[in-house]
């Protein structure tokens, strides 16, 4: 190999290792603070005996985070599956056929992704609180839905437009009724579709944070609310904060790894396919 | 459900039924037809519609409403335009359209240039890259919301990791208080932006990148043309229509921008990263202001409606080509 080849090789691995420095660093870093004794948080040393102190803390300790993570996980699931059969219904509608409205209502789910949150809390903020919902889990799966169900009707269009129209028709030739093929045909040939979407929903729920914010700010709050416990007025509770932090972004770390190639599509609503 | 058997929509069909509108078909058939695409739609729609149409014109008539929670229990009087007129002779609230377009402007410049950057870099064939695209996608799973305490944390001035590798390799920036300092407050928020969208961009850069026949970049390099040139007159002109996606997608997410500056600065230091998002956020939550901060929360609507109607209008001419 020419030098000049060999220079070029050794800069682009300097170049990705810079890459993967900067995507994993702070992610590398939260991690380790969080086994580190809490006196040491902010010590840079590699070396350090790891404790599970901080995890005692938020885990039934001073810093109890337990109901947050169980609402968190509450109104994830019930997002999820209150939104995905809604998803499906649409997704195989705006699919299968074709109707008056057919184009204007695909581009109007686009086009809930542009509203911004405020706009829809605030009217939620006095909504709720007349409905006596104010706090409640019900009003967060209420106004995640506004989110999930445009974002994951569109994203499962994709995968029902790929389904064979074959299989349904010789369902039909045999006499399935619409309910049946939905549930017996459609649903298990768009599983893996399905469970992307119920990823994304998961995942959007889980995060979501300016929702909490303004509708549940104590026996509902969810864990990335949650965090903010940890801020007190003698200063931030750094290795418990790390500790939760592992326990916000873990799970969603490992989920994200499934979904990946399907991120890209998502969130630009189907422009780029 | 009866009417859904009559119905078997294969696509020759599909196509024939769009042809032969009210012509083939007599008016009820065809109107008992629509009633299963309906049907297959109504939960979704009714909770859309529940969910943001009722929440936008309920927030846009109570911003022609006088309506603080600390006087009253209902919306007040209506008082026309008065809180918009009052929005547009508020310095705070300019303060946070500014802070709220100096945040996109850096947030999408910096995102999509280290996203084209990444994107560049990774398009080849190896086992590193490969590695490397496996894991672009992790900074964007991260909650905002914790990406806002984990870079506070990394930049704390007296001991944060962050602080201590730039102060070692740029000695002159060791006394910045990086969170205390408007400029670079303003920075930070905008750094853990870029760190989950750059890599997220990437991905989505590198799928067009992909989708470039590599025959094109050979015939091109047969033809005497250099890596610039390859990149000016093959791939650019490629990528140009992805790149402009991009960057309104990220306008959008930036222009909305609210969980970091809650966790990382709440507004401070004094107003320097209050967006409208957390200006609207405040005047509801703190001051309980609830009809001037939904005028507030409805001038974002319309910024982002224009947003939204570009947007559409450009996916719309990329799909006809």
């Amino acid at each position: 190999m020419k030098p000049g080849r060999i220079l070029g090789r050794v800069c682009h691995v300097v170049a990705t290792l810079a890459i993967l420095f900067f995507v994993l660093f702070p992610i590398f870093w939260l991690a380790i603070t969080a086994f580190r004794p809490e006196k040491d948080a902010f010590s840079t040393s590699p070396w350090f005996s790891p404790t599970l102190e901080n995890f005692r803390k938020i885990i039934g300790g001073e810093n109890d985070l337990v109901a947050a993570t169980a609402n968190s996980v509450t109104v994830g699931v019930a997002t999820t599956v209150i939104a995905i059969p809604m998803a499906l219904l649409a997704s195989y509608a705006f699919s299968r056929y074709r109707f008056p409205g057919h184009r204007s209502m695909l581009l109007a789910m686009v086009a809930t992704q542009f509203i911004p949150g405020v706009a829809i809390a605030l009217p939620f903020l006095t909504l709720f609180r007349d409905l006596g919902l104010l706090d409640t889990r019900t009003a967060l799966v209420v106004v995640n839905l506004s989110i999930v169900v445009p974002y994951i009707t569109w994203l499962l269009k994709g995968f029902v437009d790929g389904l064979p129209l074959e299989i349904e028709e010789a369902a039909r030739l045999d006499g399935c009724g619409q309910i049946r093929l939905l549930w017996r045909v459609v649903t298990p040939l768009a599983a893996p579709g399905i469970f992307v979407c119920a990823v994304f929903s998961f995942l959007l729920s889980w995060n979501e944070f300016l929702f909490p914010t303004f509708l549940a700010k104590e026996n509902a709050t969810t864990l990335p609310v949650g965090l903010i416990t940890l801020v007190r007025p003698e200063g931030v509770a750094w290795g418990q904060m790390a500790a939760a932090g592992l326990m916000v972004m873990g799970p969603m770390l490992v989920l994200s790894l499934f979904v990946r190639k399907h991120f890209a599509q998502g969130m630009t609503m189907g422009a780029i396919k | 459900m009866t009417a859904a058997t009559a119905e078997q929509p294969t696509r020759p069909e599909r196509a024939q039924r769009v042809s032969a509108k009210g012509t083939r078909r007599s008016g009820r058939r065809r109107r008992r037809n629509l009633a299963v695409p309906y049907a297959h739609l109504a939960p979704a729609l009714i909770a859309i519609v529940l969910t943001t149409v009722y929440p936008l014109v309920s927030a846009l008539v109570t911003s022609f409403r006088h309506w603080r929670l600390n006087e009253t229990r209902t919306p007040g009087r209506f008082v026309g335009f008065d809180q918009y007129v009052r929005a547009f002779h508020d310095g705070t609230f300019f303060n946070s359209v500014w802070v709220t377009a100096w945040f996109t402007l850096l947030s999408v410049t910096l995102s999509v240039g280290l996203g084209l950057a990444i994107a560049l870099i990774l398009n080849r064939r190896g086992p590193l890259t490969a590695l490397t695209k496996a894991l672009l996608i992790l900074p964007f799973a991260v909650a905002p919301a914790l990406k806002g305490f984990s870079w506070r944390f990394m930049l704390n001035p007296d001991h944060g990791v962050y602080d201590k590798m730039i102060g070692a390799v740029l000695p002159f920036t060791a006394d910045v208080n990086w969170l205390g300092e408007p400029f670079w407050a303003q920075v930070v928020v905008v750094l853990t932006e870029v760190w989950g969208w750059a890599p997220l961009i990437a991905l989505m850069l590198l799928g067009g990148l992909g989708s470039i026949p590599p025959e094109v970049h050979e015939a091109a390099r047969v033809d005497g043309c250099g890596a610039w040139q390859r990149f000016r007159y093959v791939t650019w002109p490629l990528l140009r229509p992805l790149l402009l996606i991009v960057i309104f997608l990220k306008a959008v997410f930036s222009l909305k921008l609210f969980d970091q500056v809650v966790t990382i600065t709440g507004g401070g230091p004094g107003r320097a990263t209050e967006t409208l998002n957390f200006y609207a956020y405040a005047q509801g939550f703190k001051f309980l202001d609830i009809g001037y901060a939904s005028a507030i929360s409805w001038i974002l609507v319309v910024v982002l409606g224009v947003l939204a109607a570009l947007y559409l209008f450009i996916m719309a001419r990329q799909e006809a080509k």
